[in-house]
């Protein structure tokens, strides 16, 4: 099976990876994007101080709402675990990616054991016709809306409403609300950056904080894409900064506008893209003539591709290290079907070695 | 290899070597002096003092909360040096990187992590393997875990607790155990706001007193070489000192630490009610032999506290300093990130005379620990200055004159005379953290210790000789050279590996599928998710 191509020659992995380092060595502004392990992410950072790339989840608007939070605002959270445990009441702000459907579903479905009321109520916050995720049991969420305003905007409502302010429109349901988080011990309100703007989060975290005068309630972060949140955490500890950092000037800089590497690419700033993901993704549309490095699990190479080289999938063709959002941390998954397939980061480091330095990788 | 450093001011207290000669090195190991033996290579060391690789036994240097607070401040931490061709990352600002590279330069070769959640053991493993050239170890955080708690309640033998305790030591890769502010933050979720010594944990009818005596006590009978490592309760409030007090008193015969005392040396006096209590709690520690403590020393400028009191951060939020934190409820403890800055102001001026205080008023240098409590009093990085302090009164004085005297007359800091001396500094960095954390192969330099070795060049200005120094060692590898790295390598997480009860596995397995919906194998890992060679190096436990 073929595992490596420049352009749409078959060839040695080795040479392709010569090739790829030659590209980025040549390259006047590289940038990553990245979907994947921990172990990749690290590889790919110290690659990018190398050859002065900047660096940036392959998806990264929720992330970065995510990120835009804990950097601008900071937050009360708590863990998964103890959600499951402690939530009596559980609101779920606004529509929360497919990858959580099933936590919500259980949590549908269980009692908090550690909470005297053994019983938990569900709320969904959003415009009307909002559908929370399948509850188990055919329960259904009780909807907290202002019509068609925006989550912001009934987020803002219900936060007045419980102070006790007017608001130009009621929140539906909102006495239900009301009765429910004064019996309430520890309520829980489930957010991601997916489908919710930056300063809705900021709002949510306003209405836990005058929660917290009297009681007790918090945010359940479910992250709009686990290899991006643990991708950020990486980051975070190998440069001081989340992801959209750049090396361009030989030390990290993190500048959430700047590197965004899907705007640096749209506006023709980039003239080499390395994207690194098991998962094929059609090229990004460019004003110019960068060339396109693909880190993927593929039989083929990728269109448009100056070098393709197979990787295999984290969790499936090789044990990896990965953000949890069930535990709410990061998690060793064994290989489901190990394959010979290489990870990103043994294909990463490959290509860094090949490209000319003084001091091996830190990583 | 042979490496001779010769002709140096050796200051060995365990050996009781004192005095100039040379030090021999055979690859990674101190070797006695060969006989006829001829030096590969000869480091110059007249002029200089030759210690032992300092140990920090309390900083907070990787692990969740440690990287919430790199999140939430992006601003504190940007990085304003060129890069360096020979360590990569190591002027990222705030990285694990340059962490490993700060601490090396200063002479530190191992540094404890005091504070990793055990959901979180994975993550805080990770962080420190990318920290270079030193070694790291952790303590695993009880004492407001479900699990723990329950048992407590429901009167479980020792023996178990101490199968809890071993597995949680054994799976997280531990060299110790934290206790932080026993039971507060399991009361905290049930909206409990202030939690002292003899309160109680609503749900489990179980004090704090009660938590930390349990696991003092299954600490000392497994022979973890650390005593159980106290964040005490009321960290910080005026009038703290009685629960230090009652703390100290409560070790009753059993090994305990203390962790940074400094944050409870507060007394009600004055007409703001916030006084040294040093002078009280240092006559304590002085006599009671049991107990140790650290200091947690203040010093001035912009930090951020960084803390699994969740209860205590969530009061400090109004402090914040810029105006955002962190409030993390955990499965255990969670955490709080606060940034906060030390001003000389009354009352930053009372934190740091305090921790002065104890450190010159507690007279055994072997039951006193060198911290700022990394980052919560001071950012690691101002150890050279807090040196500088502790062995001259002169520069003391300068800095009390530059306090408000309000805060001095309530503080007995500046009738204290006493100078730390070289061999007192070795004691407290070197030879007594050793001894605390059951590390025999290091904080000495007799033959057979692992070679790590600093090497100052003496000035007047001791904040510069102990802030760089001319040369260290790390496992006989020379990294440092006149203040500067020379060479990255990579450190081990030392740890205890004591047999997890098979009986207590498979309850724990239970526990996990009926709370958490979860096999116990989503928390555990094995050695190969750190990815490096050997990221870990086994201590033994006492027999």
């Amino acid at each position: 099976m073929a595992v490596a191509w420049i352009g749409n020659r078959e060839t040695l992995v080795e040479r392709a990876a010569a090739h790829a380092a030659a590209l980025l060595g040549s390259s006047r502004c590289p940038v990553f994007s990245l979907d994947t392990d921990i172990h990749g992410t690290r590889a790919a950072i110290a690659l990018a101080e190398r050859v002065g790339a900047a660096y940036d989840h392959a998806d990264s608007a929720a992330v970065s709402r995510e990120t835009a939070l804990f950097t601008d605002k900071g937050a009360m959270t708590v863990a998964p675990g103890e959600a499951r445990r402690r939530a009596d009441v559980v609101v779920i702000v606004g529509e929360l990616p497919q990858i959580h459907h099933q936590f919500v579903s259980e949590l549908s479905a269980t009692v908090p054991d550690l909470s005297a009321k053994n019983q938990r109520e569900i709320f969904l916050v959003g415009s009307n016709g909002a559908s929370a995720p399948p509850l188990n049991n055919g329960r259904t969420a009780t909807l907290l809306s202002c019509g068609e305003a925006s989550l912001g905007a009934t987020l803002a409502a219900l936060r007045a409403q419980w102070k006790g302010r007017q608001t130009s429109q009621p929140v539906s349901n909102f006495d239900d609300f009301t009765k429910a988080l004064e019996a309430a011990h520890f309520p829980v309100f489930l957010f991601s950056g997916d489908a919710t703007e930056g300063l809705a989060l900021e709002m949510l975290q306003g209405l836990i904080t005058d929660l917290n005068r009297k009681s007790r309630a918090s945010g359940l972060h479910l992250p709009a894409s686990e290899n991006g949140w643990g991708s950020a955490l990486a980051s975070t500890w190998m440069t001081g900064f989340p992801l959209r950092t750049g090396f361009a000037r030989g030390v990290p800089e993190f500048d959430p506008w700047r590197y965004d590497v899907a705007r640096m690419i749209a506006d023709g700033e980039a003239d080499l893209h390395l994207r690194i993901s098991s998962s094929i993704v059609q090229p990004q549309k460019k004003k110019n003539r960068m060339a396109l490095i693909a880190l993927a699990k593929t039989e083929e190479p990728i269109a448009g591709a100056a070098v393709t080289i197979a990787i295999g999938e984290a969790g499936v063709d090789h044990e990896a290290v990965v953000y949890s959002s069930r535990t709410g941390s990061l998690r060793s998954i064994d290989a489901r079907a190990a394959s010979e397939l290489p990870s990103a980061a043994t294909v990463i480091r490959l290509v860094a070695s090949h490209v000319s330095a003084e001091a091996a990788l830190p990583c | 290899m042979l490496t001779k450093i010769a002709g140096g001011d050796i200051i060995d207290p365990v050996n009781g070597r004192v005095g100039k000669g040379d030090l021999w090195i055979r690859d990674d190991k101190i070797i006695a002096a060969p006989v006829g033996g001829a030096a590969d290579r000869t480091i110059d060391a007249a002029g200089c003092i030759v210690m032992a690789g300092a140990i920090d036994i309390h900083s907070h240097i990787g692990g969740g909360n440690v990287n919430t607070a790199r999140l939430l401040l992006p601003e504190q931490h940007a990085a304003h040096q060129e890069r360096p061709v020979t360590t990569p990352l190591s002027n990222a600002g705030w990285s694990t990187f340059q962490t490993g590279c700060l601490y090396a330069k200063m002479g530190f070769t191992t540094v404890v992590e005091p504070a990793m959640s055990p959901g979180a053991a994975l993550h805080t493993h990770l962080e420190l393997a990318d920290i270079p050239i030193i070694d790291k170890a952790t303590l695993a955080i009880l004492g407001n875990d479900d699990f723990l708690l329950s048992m407590i309640r429901d009167d479980a033998s020792s023996q178990m607790i101490e199968d809890y305790v071993a597995w949680t030591v054994a799976s997280t890769r531990a060299l110790g155990v934290k206790v932080i502010n026993a039971g507060a933050a399991a009361a905290f979720k049930e909206n409990v706001r202030t939690f002292s010594l003899d309160d109680v944990v609503p749900s489990y009818g179980v004090s704090s007193r009660k938590i930390v005596k349990t696991l003092q006590a299954a600490v000392d009978s497994l022979g973890v070489p650390h005593p159980l490592h106290v964040h005490c309760n009321n960290l910080g409030s005026p009038g703290s000192a009685d629960t230090a007090a009652a703390t100290i008193a409560a070790a009753e015969g059993l090994p305990l630490h203390l962790a940074h005392l400094q944050f409870y040396g507060y007394g009600t006096e004055g007409k703001r009610k916030f006084s040294s209590a040093a002078a009280r709690l240092a006559e304590l520690v002085n006599a009671t032999p049991e107990v140790t403590i650290d200091i947690g020393q203040v010093m001035f400028g912009q930090t951020v506290t960084v803390s699994s009191d969740v209860m205590r951060q969530f009061s400090a939020r109004g402090s914040a300093q810029p105006k955002k934190s962190v409030i993390h409820d955990g499965d255990g403890n969670g955490g709080g990130i606060v940034p906060y800055s030390y001003g000389k102001d009354f009352y930053g001026a009372m934190q740091w005379a305090i921790g002065l205080e104890l450190f010159l008023l507690i007279d055994d240098p072997w039951r006193v620990f060198f911290t700022t409590d990394h980052p919560n009093g001071a950012p690691f990085t101002a150890y050279p200055a807090l040196f500088e302090l502790l062995m001259s009164r002169e520069a003391r004085t300068e800095m009390i004159a530059r306090l408000p005297k309000s805060a001095m007359a309530l503080s007995t800091l500046a009738a204290i005379d006493r100078e730390y001396t070289f061999e007192e500094i070795a004691v407290m960095t070197r030879a007594s953290p050793a001894k605390l954390l059951g590390l025999t192969d290091r904080g000495h330099l007799g033959a057979g210790a692992i070679a790590d070795i600093a090497v100052y060049r003496r000035d007047g200005n001791i904040a510069k000789m102990l802030g760089q120094a001319a040369y260290v060692f790390k496992d006989g590898d020379l990294v440092v050279q006149d203040g500067e790295i020379t060479h990255y390598r990579w450190g081990k997480a030392l740890r205890l590996n004591p047999s997890p009860d098979k009986a207590m596995v498979r309850r724990l397995e239970d526990y996990h599928q009926q709370r958490y919906g979860l096999s116990l194998d989503w928390f555990n890992f094995p050695d190969s998710a750190i990815a490096r060679e050997q990221p870990f190096g086994e201590v033994a436990c006492r027999t």
